[in-house]
């Protein structure tokens, strides 16, 4: 028998569950959500608990190998071999949803008539049961002509069995290289669908079921008006949690960083390196510690949101107004996970068809809000805008966090309008978006999720925040000031004299040249600008609390046009870097940066002078 | 009212374009047609929407609408929901049932 690697591939429909299983199989911990699409590259890991060598590869979800949207021929070309440099599939793991088995054989028949060794997959096997519907397995798989094996891949249920399943496959096949050309397709849809309905006579017995519930929230969820007032009413609620509920843990943290940065000062002998400690390190690196809450709070919400089967439904209620403006509900997911970053954002625009819809989704994505600029966000909403009450509900603060995030998003709406009426219309793939069931959010899928996030964040700070805050502090300290100085030291350091260098550029806009500097460190990350403003009023001698310092120093026009200048400027070499490899153009790259910056000049002007006027 | 689709096979009963169904209905699919909206890739549509159940007799129910003139439109196929635009919507000829 050979003992070379053997390879499984995972294909079903979308959102049957492949990434879960995946996970299960190989103990990756790649992204998992409730919408069809996550996946969009093939991803692959060594498979454990076989007794050969055996790789596990994830595919795209593809409801067909004959008609492929672009997403859908990754998955094609990897099980047909066509993918240069790449090993053919020896085995097919087919996964079907077992609540959708009619739906998902269809595929399982076009695959078999690959002639690959195959087997099937039930998937959510306890949704179904929970539903009533019966599949009796092993007359399933006599009729199918392949072992059937029941799985819940969230709780990991049923997966030792798939693995005693897998093995036994695995000793039967042998590795076969070269390509399998696409059969041409042998039976229509129609009698494809005649002879799966006569299986699922035989062996599953489903009453005519969907939950009630699931019903009565999709008339709530997808009512066109109400539907509209449900989704804003859930971002307020997002953007409020970030302020309300972050509050006493963000109090504890900041309590925490300015002990440790009194004792620490207290134990250091009064010098260069007390400063370096007090004013470099721990100045910057707890200014930006201490949004660690927000983000997590951010993240409860776009996580649990994901899980849970609402995102297509607001896919479905924008569609039209993407529409309006040359986009398409196509484009809602990676404009969505740009709140994120927006640097897998561009990266699951792969998925979109229309090449010019892509480009023009690339061009909008740091438009949406990424959680990098959420710090720099709160800290100057929190020393400027009051926390008042606004209609009992919300408060200010988060009702201004809010209008940020709607401006970033109009001004997309807006830029993607320009570009259409330049292109003119072009014909679209259609929209036919599988709107998923409900399901509460998986506890444990969440949690993982989480504490990614939350250590994402950390490793930021502990490495790319941590180095800028130390080269920041020596830009700042050194040189000294003269003997005869009249003004405070910082202003006679490299850091003063580039800000001041900058400052004349920034003029119109109001920044002071405290504010140019921080704006350089914020290009390798945005929240880097907060460190850099701790770092400078520190050595200048501000107050402890940050937010206290730019409530004495910026004025509230000032401190606006701040804000304007982060909803648009390209602030993220990372981001610059993802457009330029995926456009493959270095044209669009300029353009791309140079429209962003444009836009963010301009929107800071003007918000300076309205504010200034109606203040 | 009988009438005939793209290849002249005559229809049994009276059918609507899945647009024009009231919302909440149930319908038998009787049919796709062929539109002339989406050009060369017109088969490929016809196609998709067969493959994910759109076939002569199946039942669907109409679950809702867009905000503007019935586009987007959510339908229930076999017990998957799906949003669908005018466009597909249209291709989709079907019978209303009695309720």
């Amino acid at each position: 028998m050979s003992q070379s690697v053997l390879h499984f591939a995972l294909v079903g429909n979308p959102n049957c569950g492949k990434t879960a299983l995946f996970n299960c199989l190989t103990g990756a911990k790649a992204k998992v959500a409730n919408y069809a699409g996550v996946t969009v590259e093939k991803r692959s890991g060594p498979l454990a608990g076989l007794s050969r060598p055996a790789e596990l590869i994830d595919l795209p979800g593809t409801y067909s190998l004959y008609v492929a949207s672009p997403d859908e021929q990754v998955a094609r070309r990897v099980i047909l071999g066509e993918m240069d440099g790449e090993a053919q599939p020896d085995v097919l793991v087919a996964v079907v949803d077992a609540t959708n088995i009619k739906l998902g054989l269809r595929l399982v028949l076009e695959l078999k008539a690959l002639g690959r060794p195959m087997i099937l997959v039930l998937n959510l096997a306890d949704e179904a049961r929970r539903r009533g519907i019966r599949i009796h397995a092993e007359l399933l798989a006599e009729r199918l002509g392949m072992p059937v094996v029941e799985t819940v891949a969230v709780r990991r249920q049923g997966v030792t069995g798939l693995l005693a399943a897998l093995d036994t496959l695995a000793a039967n096949v042998q590795v076969r290289s070269g390509r399998l050309g696409l059969p041409a397709r042998g039976e229509a849809v129609e009698s494809l669908y005649a002879r799966i309905d006569t299986v699922l006579a035989e062996c599953v017995e489903a009453p005519e079921f969907t939950p009630r519930w699931q019903d009565k929230l999709d008339a709530l969820a997808m009512h066109p008006v109400l539907g509209l007032v449900i989704l804003a009413a859930i971002l307020l609620l997002m953007f409020q949690a970030v302020f309300a509920w972050a509050a006493p843990l963000m109090d504890g943290i900041e309590a925490l960083v300015s002990w440790l940065g009194e004792w620490a000062g207290a134990l250091l002998p009064p010098g260069i390196l007390h400063d370096f400690v007090v004013d470099g390190l721990i100045a910057g690196m707890g200014s930006v510690l201490v949004f660690l809450p927000q983000i997590i709070i951010l993240f409860a919400f776009i996580l649990a949101l994901e899980d849970s089967g609402y995102l297509p439904r607001a896919a479905f209620l924008l569609d039209r107004m993407m529409r309006g403006v040359g986009l398409s509900g196509r484009s809602f997911i990676p404009l969505l996970s740009s709140f994120a970053c927006a640097v897998p954002g561009i990266m699951s625009t792969r998925s979109i068809p229309n090449p010019h819809e892509r480009l023009i989704t690339i061009m909008t994505a740091p438009l949406m809000t990424c959680s990098a600029r959420l710090p720099v966000y709160a800290l100057v909403i929190g020393a400027f805008v009051p926390q008042r009450p606004v209609w009992g509900l919300f408060n200010l603060q988060g009702l201004t966090l809010f209008c940020l995030y709607v401006a970033g998003i109009a001004s997309a709406a807006l830029v993607a309008w320009t570009a259409r009426r330049q292109r003119g219309k072009s014909e679209s793939f259609p929209l036919l978006l599988e709107l998923p069931n409900y399901r509460w959010p998986n506890l444990y899928h969440f949690l993982l999720g989480l504490k990614e996030r939350a250590w994402i964040f950390l490793r930021r700070v502990g490495t790319i925040i941590l180095a800028l805050s130390i080269v920041l502090w020596f830009l700042a300290t050194f040189p000294g000031a003269p003997e005869d100085a009249t003004l405070p030291a910082i202003e006679y350091s490299f850091a003063g004299m580039l800000g001041k260098f900058m400052q004349p550029l920034f003029e119109p806009l109001g920044f002071s040249w405290q504010m140019c500097i921080a704006l350089i460190p914020a290009m390798a990350a945005r929240e880097v600008a907060v460190s850099t403003l701790a770092t400078v009023y520190a050595i200048g001698g501000g107050d402890a609390a940050l937010g206290v310092s730019l409530a004495h120093s910026w004025s509230l026009p000032v401190a606006l046009a701040y804000l304007a200048w982060f909803v648009y400027a390209p602030q993220c070499l990372s981001t610059i870097a993802v457009v330029r490899r995926e456009t493959n153009s270095v044209r669009a790259t300029l353009v791309f940066t140079a429209y962003l910056f444009a836009l963010a000049y301009v929107a800071a002007l003007l918000v300076r002078h309205l504010a200034a006027l109606w203040t | 009212m009988p009438s005939k689709t793209i290849d002249g096979a005559v229809l049994p009963s009276a059918h609507t374009p899945l647009h024009r169904l009231p919302k909440g209905s149930r319908a038998r699919v009787v049919g796709i047609a062929s539109s002339a909206l989406f050009g060369d890739m017109d088969d490929q549509v016809t196609l998709r929407l067969k493959e994910l159940g759109f076939l002569p007799g199946a039942m669907l129910q109409v679950i809702g609408f867009g905000l503007f003139g019935a586009d987007p439109i959510a339908v229930r196929i076999n017990g998957t929901k799906f949003g669908l635009r005018r466009a597909e919507a249209e291709k989709v000829l079907a019978a209303l049932q009695p309720a």
